[in-house]
């Protein structure tokens, strides 16, 4: 399907100018008997111009421009042609770029495609007419189910709110004089509620309501008819607002796509790093950088006790829900304390406070952290008691100190981590820990406001570390 | 006389448009919306001409001129092929149904009633 260039004088902006002028000199129109036409004419044009927009079948494309052209010369026709103004002239304008299109070789004149066996089916959608008269409505709900659209009706604003609110409706034809609750506060209610807002409301009103009309279109109507109704003019108008509405949902469609794959990122990198970091990469990818800066953090490392022995005495499935288990408990921990899980080694836990997102309660965080893991054991204990599973121990171990922090690793596979010797550091003092126990560096007691749970652990010397570390231990209450 | 056209045209629009214009100029106007209607309003109401969109649903434009041609009660009616198709040879197409004349869309009407003109009084 070769797409059909649209010229000027058809564009939206000149197509709503038009609109515009003719709803200006509705009045004049009125007086020759061409205001249906009028309407007419807006249809067809809005039909053009939706269909420029994307692929549209030649057929089609030739019946828009063939009935745009049509009323538009009708309209020229009747109005006295010697009297020259911004409707007229651009009418005519109109006129011209519509035969200029249909001669252009190739756009839209030599279709030779067969008919399709298929006609394109009008769209059929859920309509909810609001009209306080009977009659009206009896009439209104005939003609639309006549051509296959399900119809709701309602004889006030406030049933008509309350229908929109219980059934999903694709188009709302409004009436405006109503006792009660009128069309037109049902019109700023509607287009106030974010559910409803985008559900096209077509306003009826009697012709002498102009006014009337002008003011519900700039307050969010998105059409009018006059009464009486013209059948082929309110079927027209319901095409076109249910096209508006079917584009709008697929509008919807796709950013709930997009929402869902956000979802999908955030719970995938989620598992590893904090929201905060997985809303740094989502808004500004540059945050992958490889690189890094120095930070001063505290380190968190935790085990279970004893574990290559337990593992070698129990089945591989129940390795796996043993550590499933208690890993899955401790990250939601970690994480509630804003800390970044930098690695899972086996059953051991490395993670990181106040990195990548700065923390001056990093030390405070950690310390509570660690509180809240040792607590939680037992619960976890309590689970597998009733699994069949054996009862663990923990050790806890925290130090402060400054890493570096950043994108580690090649173009292929890089992570967010951290080096330096406070991470070597910790896993020193881990070793040191006795079951259920939680060891702390000086450097985290020094960071800490509050030293009251502290109680003094000595000078250790650790592997690989030149000066001896003081080690101090914290009271936990179970 | 008032003359008695019929147009056969299934684009809602379209036929209204038409419709409007030709009811304008003075015209009795009966409409149909695919070829089997067509045929069935030349049958019953007899009209002076026939305006027949060609790419119709149900029965297509072309057959409804040759099944036309073939029924001597409305052969006689003047068939004038509305059409997309610039191309000769689908020009030729619907001269070779029956057609007595053709009208491209968009619809030129000045040009249109000079052929209905010709078209009702030969």
């Amino acid at each position: 399907m070769s797409s059909v260039s649209i010229p000027k004088a058809l564009s939206s902006q000149r197509i709503a100018k038009l609109n515009d002028l003719l709803l200006a000199d509705s009045e004049r129109l009125k007086a020759y008997n061409l205001i249906e036409e009028s309407q007419l004419l807006r249809d067809s044009l809005l039909k053009l111009n939706t269909g420029s927009s994307r692929a549209l079948d030649r057929h089609d494309l030739l019946n828009h421009v063939t009935s745009a052209c049509g009323y538009a010369e009708i309209l020229l026709e009747e109005l006295d042609t010697h009297e020259t103004n911004e409707l007229t002239a651009n009418l005519s304008e109109l006129i011209n770029a519509i035969r200029e299109l249909s001669a252009t070789p190739g756009a839209i004149a030599n279709s030779n495609q067969s008919y399709k066996t298929e006609t394109a089916k009008a769209i059929q959608g859920t309509i909810l007419v609001v009209d306080d008269q009977t009659e009206n409505r009896t009439v209104l709900k005939r003609l639309l189910s006549r051509v296959g659209h399900a119809v709701f009706t309602a004889s006030s604003g406030e049933s008509a709110l309350e229908q929109l609110n219980s059934e999903s409706i694709d188009i709302v034809l409004l009436d405006l004089s109503m006792p009660g609750m009128g069309g037109k506060t049902a019109l700023s209610r509607i287009k106030a509620d974010p559910q409803l807002r985008s559900i096209p409301v077509i306003v009826i009103s009697g012709l002498q309501d102009m006014d009337s009309v002008v003011e519900c279109i700039t307050s969010g109507a998105d059409d009018y008819l006059f009464k009486p109704f013209n059948s082929v003019l309110l079927r027209a108008r319901i095409a076109a607002g249910l096209e508006r509405k079917q584009w709008h949902d697929r509008e919807v469609n796709y950013l709930h796509q997009l929402e869902q794959r956000e979802k999908f990122i955030r719970a995938t990198f989620g598992r590893y790093l904090t929201d905060e970091i997985v809303s740094d990469i989502l808004e500004k990818p540059e945050g992958l950088r490889l690189g890094g800066d120095l930070k001063e953090v505290t380190i968190l490392m935790a085990d279970i006790r004893g574990f290559t022995q337990l593992c070698s005495q129990l089945p591989p499935e129940q390795v796996v829900s043993l550590l499933n288990g208690y890993l899955g408990a401790m990250t939601d921990i970690i994480m509630r304390h804003n800390g970044t899980i930098d690695e899972f080694l086996g059953d051991a836990i490395l993670a990181v406070f106040g990195a990548p997102k700065d923390d001056p309660d990093h030390a405070q965080n950690a310390l509570a952290c660690s509180i809240e893991m040792q607590r939680t054991v037992a619960t976890v204990n309590t689970q597998y008691r009733s699994q069949n599973l054996p009862q663990i121990t923990t050790g806890v171990a925290l130090n402060t100190g400054t890493v570096v922090a950043g994108n580690i690793g090649s173009d292929r596979r890089a992570k967010y981590g951290f080096v330096g010797t406070p991470m070597n550091v910790t896993s020193r003092i881990e070793d040191l820990c006795e079951a259920n126990e939680i060891l702390i560096s000086e450097t985290t007691q020094q960071a800490l406001p509050n030293q009251d749970q502290l109680y003094d652990r000595g000078l250790h010397q650790l592997k690989g570390i030149d000066l001896p570390v003081r080690v101090f231990g914290v009271r936990w209450n179970r | 006389m008032q003359a008695k056209l019929l147009l056969v045209e299934d684009n809602e629009l379209n036929r209204d448009m038409l419709t409007r214009r030709l009811l304008r100029k003075g015209f009795e106007v009966l409409n149909a919306e695919d070829g089997q209607q067509a045929l069935a309003q030349m049958r019953q109401h007899q009209p002076d001409l026939v305006l027949m969109d060609l790419n119709l649903p149900v029965l297509n434009g072309w057959e409804a001129c040759k099944l036309a041609s073939d029924d001597p009660n409305i052969a006689h009616i003047p068939i004038l092929a509305l059409t997309a198709h610039a191309l000769e040879q689908e020009l030729e197409k619907a001269l070779d149904a029956g057609c007595k004349d053709f009208a491209t869309k968009p619809i030129d009407f000045p040009s249109l009633l000079e052929k209905i003109a010709g078209l009702i009084h030969s």
